[in-house]
């Protein structure tokens, strides 16, 4: 489950998920609906895999978040279903989506980059929480 | 994380000057010094800006004090707004966040030899025909296409490597802060990554709060500045905000994730991660530098195409040549940016990094870095306001090198959340309230224009006035916008 979040300039990304795996699938999806308004819009035509080595969790949420981002730009891909896997040494993931189709996708925002600031994925109450802000 | 209020102490030193003590946490080295009046400090304490300039004030280095401008607000790490010089020569350090994701965005303001009244039986036409040829939106890159080697050399010399190309002219390169180049750029510092994200986007606006605009001078404040830089009353002028693109914000990315284990590795301490940095003279500092200038460079060259680009479109729908026109540059100005300058400091003269974040260099007269035409008057400071409202130029004052190491501020401040906005926006159509108003808005995304629209922004009239009566920098002129295209 994600939710976007308040900030002066910027957009705020919170995400609550029972486990790791999901949060950073749904960390996923969240960060594409920044990009794209109508992320159901997307068919799922492409697919890519990631490798993303790290061990601090929050760190490990901005490096995917980042690589998300560098697909997006450098491809034109937008992704809409996550499929990851958390180990103490990084993340794997398979991610489906399309290209950019400017007749049935409107994107909204340009994103430069995943910040730091209040970055944070912690466990709450035997569930998971991530917070990170994207510079817009 | 909430978005909470600064509760911290705050003292009124003169009606436009307000200090947080060093004192207020341990570690601040300096206090912060915030530019503002009654009317602004009451908004600037709803957002943790305020306790952002605290944080950068615990900088190694850091002189006089952590500033902040009147249109500041919440950033990461640093607030936008904010400007910090740091002495390498007592272990300052260079700050990616000081500088901001978008190297080099800034602004810069053509004027023409067109009235009003010459443009408005064409400005349909004229701003459809820029909306249509001037590369706009997310991720859209630009249309010019430049080799492996043409784009270091743009990374490295800024827009004169425009020249060769016919894009620029001297004169361009002359009124362009800096001349359009920091010295020391490094491209090969540029990561791969960095080039694959922006190598196509040099002359591109972008999107967001990115626009070029159609504006008209509807007051002028101090005539012999306003002749000097060829601006009359009822004149159309071009506005350009738009920075480094995908390539810039790379660099940054690039810099706070090889920084991130640099405060431990040179004991320093920090209250918040975002504040990344490292001994100027160290090789990770250094490193930093070589890309920032290079990136740097690189959004002059891309404020020079998009202007170019808006040359031709008045050539078209004119029948005349820009020369011809006047569609000369006024000036051009960087408000993200950290640069090596000379300032006095207790009595002494030094060379210190200003970083200013979301703030504008506003030398005073006489100072060896404005062109020689503005040379009794001062550096022209260019403030973009909201595009419903006004647009201001402005020029250095001599009291800002003593107040705010010659910076004032950069616009006019957000004041709603984008979310905020977009809730306000429901059910609106903000282009139609702006054509109401005499302004025709054309916009790739419902969401991007709701996000900026006027209510969105504080008053920049309230702002500049800020930075006039605190002697940063004078009025000189008043602009209103007529036309607006955004990505």
């Amino acid at each position: 489950m994600y939710e976007t979040f308040a900030h002066t300039a910027d957009v705020g990304l919170r995400v609550k998920a029972p486990d790791l795996n999901t949060l950073f699938a749904d960390a996923g999806q969240g960060f594409f609906t920044l990009i794209v308004s109508n992320l159901s819009d997307v068919e799922l035509r492409s697919r890519v895999e990631f490798h993303i080595a790290g061990r601090d969790l929050a760190y490990l949420l901005a490096d995917w978040l980042n690589e998300l981002l560098f697909v997006f730009e450098s491809r034109r891909l937008l992704l809409r279903e996550f499929e990851v896997t958390v180990d103490p040494d990084g993340l794997k993931a398979v991610a489906r989506g399309e290209t950019v189709d400017e007749g049935r996708h409107v994107l909204d925002h340009e994103v430069k980059a995943v910040t730091y600031h209040g970055l944070r994925v912690e466990q709450l109450n035997g569930d998971w929480l991530a917070e990170v802000i994207v510079d817009i | 994380m909430v978005a909470e209020r600064y509760d911290g102490p705050l003292e009124r030193v003169t009606p436009y000057c307000w200090r947080i003590p060093k004192s207020y946490k341990t570690g601040m080295r300096v206090d912060g010094l915030i530019f503002a009046d009654e009317r602004l400090i009451a908004l600037i304490r709803e957002d943790p800006a305020l306790e952002q300039v605290a944080n950068v004030a615990f900088l190694p280095g850091i002189q006089r004090a952590s500033l902040a401008m009147p249109d500041i607000h919440w950033g990461y790490g640093f607030p936008i707004g904010g400007v910090c010089a740091t002495d390498p020569a007592q272990g300052g350090v260079i700050s990616p966040g000081g500088v901001g994701y978008d190297i080099n965005c800034g602004v810069r303001l053509m004027r023409s030899n067109l009235f009003q009244k010459d443009v408005e039986p064409n400005l349909e036409t004229l701003i459809h025909e820029m909306f249509q040829k001037i590369p706009t939106g997310v991720g859209r890159g630009g249309i010019y296409h430049f080799s492996h080697s043409e784009l270091h050399g743009l990374m490295e010399s800024g827009p004169a490597a425009l020249q060769e190309r016919g894009l620029a002219v001297e004169r361009d390169v002359q009124f362009t802060e800096a001349h359009g180049r920091l010295d020391g750029a490094k491209p090969d510092y540029v990561s791969g990554r960095a080039l694959d994200r922006g190598y196509d986007q040099c002359g591109s606006l972008g999107a967001g709060n990115h626009f070029m605009e159609l504006q008209v001078v509807e007051r002028i404040c101090d005539e012999q500045a306003a002749r000097l830089m060829g601006l009359q009353l009822d004149m159309v002028c071009v506005m350009i905000h738009s920075g480094s693109r995908g390539l810039g914000y790379q660099v940054c990315d690039d810099a706070l994730r090889s920084l991130r284990h640099a405060p431990e590795e040179y004991g320093i301490e920090l209250p918040d991660r975002q504040l990344v940095c490292a001994p100027v003279d160290s090789p990770s500092g250094e490193r930093y530098l070589g890309a920032m200038r290079a990136a740097a460079n690189f959004a002059w060259c891309n404020r020079q195409l998009l202007m170019w680009q808006a040359r031709e479109v008045f050539q078209a729908v004119f029948g005349r040549s820009w020369e011809d026109l006047g569609l000369q540059l006024v000036y051009d100005v960087a408000h993200n940016i950290a640069k090596l300058e000379e300032h006095v400091i207790e009595g002494q003269k030094k060379h210190v990094w200003v970083h200013r974040k979301g703030a504008t260099r506003a030398f005073p007269p006489h100072h060896p870095e404005v062109p020689t035409e503005y040379a009794s008057i001062g550096q022209p400071v260019l403030i973009p306001g909201d595009m419903g409202r006004a647009s201001w130029v402005l020029v250095g004052q001599p009291t800002s090198m003593e107040q705010s190491f010659g910076s004032a501020c950069h616009g006019a401040g957000r004041l709603l959340s984008r979310h905020a906005a977009v809730r306000r926006a429901q059910g609106r159509r903000i282009d139609q309230e702006l054509r109401e108003q005499g302004i025709i808005a054309c916009s790739r995304s419902w969401k991007g224009l709701a996000e900026e629209q006027p209510e969105a922004y504080k008053d920049v009239d309230v702002v500049v006035d800020v930075v006039d009566k605190a002697g940063l920098a004078k009025k000189v002129a008043r602009l209103r916008p007529i036309g607006v295209i955004k990505g």
